[in-house]
């Protein structure tokens, strides 16, 4: 237990580090840039991959449910809105783990080791402000992308499934989606994404910097990184879902 | 690769001999990984209730049919495929790394020496007990996050145990439940494979480690999102 916590706050203190460097230090932008350019572009494959198929396996399920009830003209509507409010982005998040979270974490793991941290020491600049930060914020930005792209694709597949498997035409398909799916809805979505993607930066490159041990330490850092993660997405899903809900009913009772 | 399927393949003749091997494993598996894929899933049944009572709120004006469809939903998705991917984070993570760094430091090269076929030694067994341990987590977590959907049900939308148990007997048949157990053989199938090609086919040094781990984790999670398809399209003409 005292472990957990010590890690914990170990955590946030490197968070909050990462956010004071953020704003008041002079990162090279085009580090940024680079480091949004290459993530994204890496990622992106996988991530529509992912989401095709997070679709059709949303449309599917949807299918048989709406079935029994004849209300299959709704099918587009709910699993658009359920795939943009809930699944997509946690399933993103997962692939988003293993993909970017455990490169990432190798990557810097592998510069500790080979101690090029200390040898940026040497010249008189900060590692964390020179190769961490521009990764934290790469991470964080580029996520939104490819959250995009991930919910593009996961429409394209619901749509696909839904004019072969259950002969739901495309138009009728599309047509509902403007209904269900509520501002609140993509809203709410994006806000799970932004805080997942924190959780991953802040979790991967805090693994990686301290990283010990020679090339089984690299590997222990990676499954650390995936684990801490994976079950921290699933937690903040629960606890940015129950905030919703109150800020929701807060804002109902207001008006 | 052929060969590396094969070789693997083929050591489930002599697994017997693995046997303490398989226990270990499978301790290493579902024992260990046990508490955080159980507390996981129980935070994806809370989400999936209160998800579904949004939507039913939209569709029909009332949310009397939560019980029925979330425990549909769990049953036939959610609770495989997040114990699955979890597992894929811990598990098949941890297994490319442990066996990416036996191939870095030649402890491979020394098992062939001896006269023993790395792939039956360590490939075979990891396969059984993965198996074995996933179809054992997904039953309990199934059976976890449906408890769990139900105290959720009764205290925020308030719908009586009774009636949740009701209301889910008339959408859940056995056949879902079975479903899922075999969808959850398939999943870790996937897992044990995908993490040790990479660990085998991982490259000298620390990188070389480390991409491997990342690889296999990749790979495996999109063989699980498309497999996942593949056998739901396959179950939904039993229903």
């Amino acid at each position: 237990m005292t472990r957990f916590l010590d890690s914990l706050g170990h955590h946030v203190l490197f968070f909050l580090q990462l956010v004071r460097l953020t704003f008041k230090s002079q990162f090279r932008r085009q580090d940024l840039l680079m480091q949004i350019w290459t993530i994204t572009n890496q990622s992106l494959p996988t991530i529509i991959m992912a989401g095709f198929f997070v679709g059709a396996v949303m449309t599917i399920q949807f299918t048989l449910q709406l079935q029994d009830f004849g209300a299959l003209s709704y099918l587009g509507g709910l699993a658009t809105s359920g795939t943009f409010r809930e699944v997509g982005p946690l399933l993103i998040g997962f692939i988003l783990c293993g993909k970017v979270g455990a490169f990432t974490a190798s990557e810097l793991g592998t510069m500790k080791i080979t101690e090029q941290f200390d040898a940026i020491l040497c010249m008189g600049s900060d590692p964390i402000n020179e190769i961490v930060l521009p990764r934290f914020l790469g991470i964080i930005i580029s996520s939104g992308f490819l959250l995009v792209g991930g919910l593009f694709a996961s429409i394209l597949g619901g749509m696909v499934l839904g004019a072969f498997y259950t002969n739901v035409s495309v138009e009728e398909y599309l047509r509902h989606i403007p209904r269900f799916l509520i501002g609140i809805s993509i809203l709410s979505g994006f806000l799970k994404s932004l805080v997942f993607s924190i959780l991953l930066a802040v979790v991967c490159t805090y693994q990686g910097y301290h990283v010990t041990g020679g090339a089984k330490g690299v590997g222990r850092a990676v499954v650390k990184t995936a684990v801490i993660s994976m079950v921290g997405i699933v937690t903040l899903d629960w606890l940015t879902s129950f905030s919703m809900e109150i800020l929701i009913q807060i804002v109902k009772e207001a008006r | 690769m052929i060969h590396y399927l094969n070789h693997s393949l083929m050591g489930f003749l002599h697994i017997r001999r693995r046997f303490s091997q398989v226990i270990e494993q499978i301790y290493f598996i579902a024992v260990e990984s046990s508490l955080i894929i159980f507390a996981c899933v129980s935070f994806a049944a809370i989400v999936t209730v209160l998800e579904s009572s949004f939507h039913m709120k939209l569709v029909i004006q009332g949310d009397s049919m939560v019980p029925g469809f979330s425990a549909l939903l769990i049953l036939r998705e959610l609770g495989a495929i997040v114990t699955a991917l979890l597992l894929t984070s811990r598990v098949g993570a941890g297994m490319a790394s442990e066996v990416a760094s036996q191939k870095v430091s030649e402890q491979i090269e020394a098992l062939r020496l001896l006269g023993i076929n790395p792939y039956e030694y360590i490939v075979a067994p990891r396969i059984l007990a993965s198996i074995l341990g996933t179809i054992l987590l997904v039953a309990i977590a199934n059976v976890i996050s449906l408890y769990t959907s139900m105290i959720v049900s009764s205290q925020a939308l308030s719908i009586h145990p009774e009636l949740f148990w009701q209301m889910m007997n008339r959408f859940v048949s056995f056949q879902d439940f079975a479903f899922s157990l075999v969808k959850a053989g398939v999943f870790g199938l996937i897992i044990p494979l995908t993490s040790c090609y990479y660990g085998f086919t991982s490259e000298q040094g620390a990188s070389g480690v480390g991409r491997a781990t990342t690889q296999s984790v990749v790979t495996a999670s999109i063989l699980i999102i498309i497999s996942d398809f593949m056998l739901s399209a396959f179950f939904s003409n039993f229903y």
